[in-house]
């Protein structure tokens, strides 16, 4: 190995080297932040756990660590890892579902909008605008406490509040995409251009947008948790992890501070292993695109 | 210049209309009658008449929508239902409180995140930094009302350090102030940290360091001038959003702004005073951008306001 002109003791030391390898710790250390809140909440009716509506009136106010109630009871007697789990299936599958709407419509309308251009492109841009410069918060806030709090309301609502940013991004690869030579063969074989911007122009910045969707999911947990913090949540069959936290906020003066960390700490390890996950991925894909160009 | 100025005024004028209006829609669109927040409890349908003509309920939608516009030209938006005062000295009396929370939010997240974005710019993929990396990544990854309670639990109720609700004293903004500034640093340093990664690669640094310019020089005074501009917009950006988005820090510390104000209001939907939070924080939040606006002739002197391609 000595031979060679670049050692592989300095190539291992070399920035892009060292780029490659923080990304791939990323991208464990998140993957297994995420698994750890995500697995537990998907099994949450395999595992044998407390039920999570109604409580033993002797365990009222635990601390966490009890005897079978790892992280110790509401004042109601429930087990609080229970609720947690529970509550966790309505705010995963509302962030799930809301990036794969907002995911949807932000290829589709960014992809038009690029390839297309003209009024479509002005007709989406002008949307965008239109819809940053609105206060989001208080729309959402307002458009929940208004038409009710059901899951697909919620969905909808988050969806709609993130469908700009997947959508700049398509928009911003489709221009770079469309002037490839590769379109415009496909146009002299006379493919119509739905076809050519469907079946050739989206799978090709696809894999880009989708980690920027996969970021979303972050944004789309903690969007629901503010959302259900402050009263808009959905509350059947269990509330939310910003519901519980809602739930509890009076009472950690009183000294029962694990009603509100531990579900705000479920929430924030979940969003951190996706930011970590998406972040390292992000690096990897963008390297990838790098190489092949 | 003066066109310029115009057509973004106009534009901003539009954009007040459209939220007005859409918040208007949504309001009568919902279901649910504001009358039975106000009339006296187990009314009579007689009572709710009665409510609902004093509010002004009873008319036709497109009607009201017409009294609302006729009346919003003349700067009134009505009286609230719950205050029985003009809704707009309402949000007024509130607004010093979120501007100040705001103010200091953006004015320590600018102190902390410019340096911290340029250091870690010139130390990128190093272990340090990445280790602050991961540290910024956390900071978006945790609920804003989470770090709130976190402080609030070690920092008012077990140390008593700060006072844990409400305004009382200087050091109530404290707390509130650091659980907004967490988030923000994360997002502000990171976006100085792309921006300068970029410049510090650029062709003319390496002419300037051939030239033997110095290594401070050239980070801050070649680099980051010309970071700046999207540096700049990103503070008046999220300045402008806390007008409107420090909703939920409100609620927790239970501070009188404008943000734990809106909250009740739709609850208990009290029309006049939505219609008036919206409105003046969407007016202040065009208010700020114009100004960032305004700035970037003088950060960038390529920069001809009202031409287009700005950059």
């Amino acid at each position: 190995m000595n031979d060679l002109a670049i050692p592989a003791r300095v190539l291992r030391g070399s920035a892009a080297a060292r780029r490659a390898r923080y990304s791939t710790i990323k991208m464990w250390v998140g993957g297994v932040c995420a698994g750890i809140v995500v697995l537990p909440v998907v099994f949450a009716r395999v595992l044998p756990l407390p039920d999570p509506v109604r409580g033993a009136l002797r365990e009222t106010s635990l601390p966490p660590l009890s005897a079978g109630h790892l992280l110790g009871t509401d004042p109601n007697g429930r087990d609080l890892l229970s609720r947690i789990l529970h509550g966790g299936q309505t705010s995963l599958l509302i962030g799930v579902l809301a990036i794969i709407v907002s995911g949807l419509i932000g290829v589709l309308a960014g992809a038009a909008a690029g390839y297309f251009g003209g009024w479509v492109d002005a007709a989406v841009s002008r949307l965008q605008e239109a819809q940053m410069s609105l206060p989001l918060l208080l729309m959402l806030l307002l458009v929940v406490a208004l038409f009710g709090s059901s899951v697909p309301i919620i969905t909808l609502v988050i969806a709609v509040a993130q469908w700009p940013e997947p959508a700049r991004l398509t928009r911003a690869l489709v221009l770079v995409e469309r002037e490839k030579p590769y379109v415009a063969a496909a146009r002299v074989l006379g493919l119509r251009r739905v076809e050519i911007l469907a079946r050739h122009i989206i799978p090709n910045v696809l894999s880009q947008v989708l980690v920027v969707v996969l970021l979303l999911l972050a944004q789309a947990v903690l969007l629901e948790s503010a959302l259900s913090f402050l009263g808009a949540g959905v509350q059947r069959p269990y509330p939310t992890w910003g519901g519980i936290i809602a739930d509890g906020r009076e009472l950690f003066v009183t000294g029962e501070w694990w009603l509100v960390t531990l579900p705000g700490a479920a929430i924030a390890l979940l969003v951190l292993g996706v930011n970590l996950f998406g972040d390292g991925l992000r690096d990897r894909v963008r390297r990838a695109k790098a190489v092949q160009a | 210049m003066r066109r310029y100025l115009i057509t973004r005024l106009a534009q901003s004028l539009l954009t007040v209309w459209f939220t007005v209006t859409a918040v208007f829609v949504l309001l009568r669109l919902a279901p649910g009658d504001p009358a039975v927040n106000y009339a006296p409890p187990n009314p009579t349908s007689a009572q709710l008449d009665a409510v609902r003509a004093q509010f002004g309920l009873d008319q036709p939608m497109a009607q009201q929508y017409l009294t609302f516009l006729g009346h919003l030209l003349r700067g009134d938006i009505g009286e609230s239902f719950q205050f029985r005062r003009p809704a707009l000295d309402v949000v007024l009396d509130r607004l010093p409180y979120t501007i100040t929370l705001a103010m200091a939010a953006i004015v320590v997240t600018a102190l902390i995140s410019v340096p911290l974005g340029v250091w870690m710019a010139r130390r990128a993929d190093t272990a340090k930094e990445l280790g602050v990396n991961i540290g910024t990544i956390a900071g978006q990854s945790m609920p804003d009302f989470w770090i709130g309670f976190v402080l609030l639990i070690i920092f008012a109720v077990n140390l008593g350090w700060f006072p844990p609700s409400g305004f009382t004293s200087g050091a109530s903004i404290v707390l509130p102030c650091l659980t907004i500034v967490v988030l923000q640093i994360a997002l502000i340093s990171r976006l100085v940290r792309r921006e300068m990664t970029v410049n510090l690669a650029a062709p003319y640094i390496g002419v300037a360091r051939a030239r033997g310019v110095s290594e401070r020089r050239l980070t801050w005074g070649y680099a980051f001038g010309n970071s700046a501009i999207p540096v700049v917009t990103a503070l008046g950006t999220r300045f402008a959003a806390m007008l409107n988005g420090v909703v939920i820090v409100e609620v927790v510390f239970r501070w009188p702004g404008v943000g734990e104000l809106v909250v009740d209001a739709l609850k208990r939907r009290d029309f006049p005073l939505i219609q008036a939070t919206v409105l003046v924080t969407v007016v202040l939040a065009l208010i700020v951008q114009l100004l960032v606006d305004l700035l970037y002739p003088l950060m960038d002197p390529r920069v001809r306001l009202g031409q287009e391609a700005r950059r």
